[in-house]
């Protein structure tokens, strides 16, 4: 069964290439740099859906402990966190040519910044427990914690970088980008999400595995 | 025993012991002021670039002396085989969250005065028209560090390297609280409104309420034992 | 402008690397332990017919 959901994983992701580089045409104001975006964007949104479920699946577990919610939000946090490092580095490296420097603390990069060392530690704590049903238990507590903590990230970042007024507008949206980028982010979005399904999926076969190991 | 009577026996409790014992509060005072000559060394003896970086250091201070402070939550009831006592003790579980944090909030307002004066006295800070705004701000982040702090604590109390992992778990999730206060901090400094901060205050306030509650609801979970 | 194409082709081989490393992580320690598992079943096999008394 994931083999089928690795193939279609794999044609999306092609997919996502072609429309990305062949299709999508040069941007008008950035250059082929932009393109950069369609790997930065999709893996921030996987980020979050990852962290979303792993607040579902902590509570899941609480509530019903069962043993395949709590691999759930395990193999969600891991991929979460390997995207979330995605996201920065590409972010940075997008950066560089556009804004002249590596690091700059705009709202995403802080944002996601935080997101990373936040969830990072979930991974630590649960690395550091070497009783598997406590482990579950503080992880999916902290599991909640973070997940709640994002929106606060969010706004305060978002604050913190449009100085000295308060927030009258929100998010500004995308604005008007031309239909064929739009058509050629939304074909990555897909391609990632298919990915991020993936890989939970046989991560969470592989945690199930090695519990049955040590049984 | 009625929830709040429980609670109340908690705080009573960890007041005594420290009235007895003075530890915590004679190191973390030390601590204070340690942390105010190393913030001079680090940063020169130019007064100017000192002043535009107040807020930060306070809020820095407050902080450290904070993981140092809530990091040691449960170490009385640790180190003196008290441990099962909590977890066998009847009802709900989180009168002693109430507890632990009711005690954590009187703990760190006492380190915050100490080292607003300490403030005062070295960067000769005339804070008298400012205090009240700066009390508001500082309440709202003490009940959001504390929060989150005081069930931290329960839980690395009973992993091992809890000294590593306590900072590393609380430190990310408080961001956004140190850039709040930090910011709304900065404005009541220069003499400005609270109104002009209203935004960070409910931000803050937001995060007191989701963490007290979280706090709250999840405690019971973390002390399964 | 420059296109920077040496900064498009990082990002995107970077992700390639990642990725990649941590699908064959995943692979190779699925095989690693459903091997284990067989080992454990063939050998459980084994030692019953050894068991089984001899007429």
């Amino acid at each position: 069964m994931s083999s089928l959901l690795g193939g279609v994983t794999l044609a999306g992701l092609v997919a996502g290439l072609v429309l990305g580089f062949g299709i999508a045409p040069r941007e008008a104001t950035q250059g082929n740099v932009q393109r950069i975006m369609y790997l930065h964007v999709p893996s921030v949104w996987v980020a979050y859906l990852a962290f979303a479920v792993v607040l579902v699946a902590s509570i899941v577990y609480l509530v019903r402990r069962a043993e395949s919610a709590d691999r759930l939000a395990h193999a969600s946090a891991e991929v979460g966190v390997l995207f979330t490092g995605l996201t920065i580095a590409t972010g940075s490296i997008w950066g560089k040519p556009t804004w002249g420097t590596w690091w700059t603390w705009d709202a995403r990069l802080t944002t996601v910044s935080i997101l990373f060392v936040m969830y990072l530690g979930y991974l630590l704590l649960r690395g550091m427990i070497e009783d598997r049903e406590r482990g579950a238990r503080f992880a999916a507590v902290l599991g909640i914690v973070a997940a709640f903590n994002i929106p606060l990230v969010h706004f305060s970042v978002y604050w913190w970088r449009t100085l000295h007024q308060p927030p009258s507008l929100m998010k500004p949206g995308p604005g008007t980008m031309p239909g064929v980028i739009v058509t050629a982010l939304l074909v990555n979005f897909a391609a990632f999400t298919l990915l991020y399904a993936y890989f939970v999926t046989r991560r969470a076969r592989v945690l199930r595995l090695e519990a049955e190991a040590e049984a | 025993m009625t929830f709040a009577r429980r609670a109340f026996v908690v705080v009573w409790k960890d007041l005594l012991v420290e009235r007895r014992s003075k530890e915590t509060l004679n190191a973390l005072f030390f601590f204070g002021l340690l942390l105010l000559f190393v913030f001079q060394f680090a940063l020169g003896p130019d007064r100017e670039r000192l002043a535009g970086t107040l807020p930060g250091l306070l809020w820095l201070g407050f902080i450290l002396s904070g993981l140092l402070g809530l990091g040691r939550t449960f170490v009385v009831e640790r180190e003196n085989d008290c441990w099962e006592g909590l977890l066998l003790a009847p009802g709900d579980k989180s009168a002693i969250y109430v507890g632990k944090l009711a005690g954590n909030l009187l703990l760190m307002l006492v380190i915050e005065t100490i080292l607003l004066v300490l403030f005062g006295f070295f960067f000769n800070l005339d804070l008298t028209n400012v205090l009240p705004a700066l009390a508001v701000v500082i309440a709202l982040g003490t009940v959001a560090l504390a929060a989150v702090g005081t069930l931290f604590a329960a839980m690395t109390a009973q992993v091992r390297a809890r000294e590593l992992l306590f900072p590393v778990l609380l430190l990310p999730v408080e961001a956004p609280v140190l850039l709040a206060t930090v910011k709304a901090t900065e404005a009541v400094l220069l003499g400005e409104t609270l109104g002009s901060v209203a935004h960070w205050l409910k931000l803050l306030a937001a995060a007191d309420v989701v963490y007290v509650a979280v706090g709250v609801l999840t405690f019971d979970f973390v002390m399964e034992g | 402008m420059a296109d920077h194409w040496s900064f498009v082709l990082a990002a995107y081989g970077l992700a390639l690397i990642v990725l990649a490393a941590y699908w064959r992580f995943l692979v190779r320690r699925e095989r690693e332990l459903s091997e284990g598992h067989q080992v454990l079943r063939e050998g459980s096999g084994v030692s019953e017919q050894a068991r089984r008394p001899s007429p």
